[in-house]
């Protein structure tokens, strides 16, 4: 997962296609995946939870599905 | 507790305290724990994809997921510490953790414009820049690293 400048930076640099998104949902999906790591009680998502983490920030599709 | 959580935790609280992510030894000596036991941790934690075990060596972590344990290009400011994520997300994951207060520094892969995103008080600073993903999240794991 990396940062681009832009939209146009990221095509010309021939990355192979795959999705996008904005900082913004980059940081709602952080801050969601992260931001109790170091709690005892944390326990990793289920595909299905993990799922609903990536369409609640706008991330549906197939590259998205983990099912 | 068990003792994969307290090897998790301990992980975790090492590398925020000191910025580096900690062998086996270092945390058997903390837990007061036998480095077997704590390098079967690790493999547990990383057949769990909790954290991902170096590939060479059972006694060192390569991810303790969000911090690297080597230098990424993904630079990581926050509570007077840095640390390098394994890659954006995990990145702005280490400001989450920190408490949603940090600056992530990187730069385009294409001009090698210095990026930095910003956080303060739990949001983000406007940016024009993009977030790239190449691998399907059904294949993330297939190869971690290169994820």
């Amino acid at each position: 997962m990396l940062l681009f400048r832009s939209e146009e930076h990221l095509e010309r640099s021939g990355k192979p296609k795959g999705a996008f998104m904005t900082p913004e949902q980059m940081w709602r999906l952080a801050d969601t995946w992260y931001h109790d790591r170091d709690d005892p009680a944390w326990r990793r998502r289920s595909p299905d939870e993990a799922e609903e983490v990536f369409a609640e920030i706008g991330l549906n599709g197939d590259f998205w599905r983990l099912t | 507790m068990n003792i994969l959580v307290r090897v998790r935790l301990a992980v975790l609280e090492r590398t925020i305290a000191s910025g580096q992510v900690p062998t086996a030894g270092e945390i058997a000596a903390e837990l007061d724990m036998p480095i077997a036991m704590v390098q079967e941790a690790f493999a547990k934690l990383g057949e769990a994809h909790v954290f991902v075990c170096d590939r060479d060596d059972p006694s060192r972590l390569r991810m303790a997921s969000p911090f690297s344990s080597v230098a990424t290009a993904f630079k990581v400011s926050a509570r007077g510490g840095s640390y390098y994520g394994n890659c954006v997300w995990d990145a702005l994951g280490i400001v989450s953790l920190l408490g949603g207060e940090g600056l992530v520094d990187t730069s385009c892969p294409d001009c090698s414009e210095p990026l930095r995103l910003r956080v303060k008080g739990g949001e983000l600073a406007e940016s024009d820049s993009v977030v790239h993903f190449s691998v399907p999240a059904r294949s993330w794991w297939d190869d971690i690293v290169f994820t």
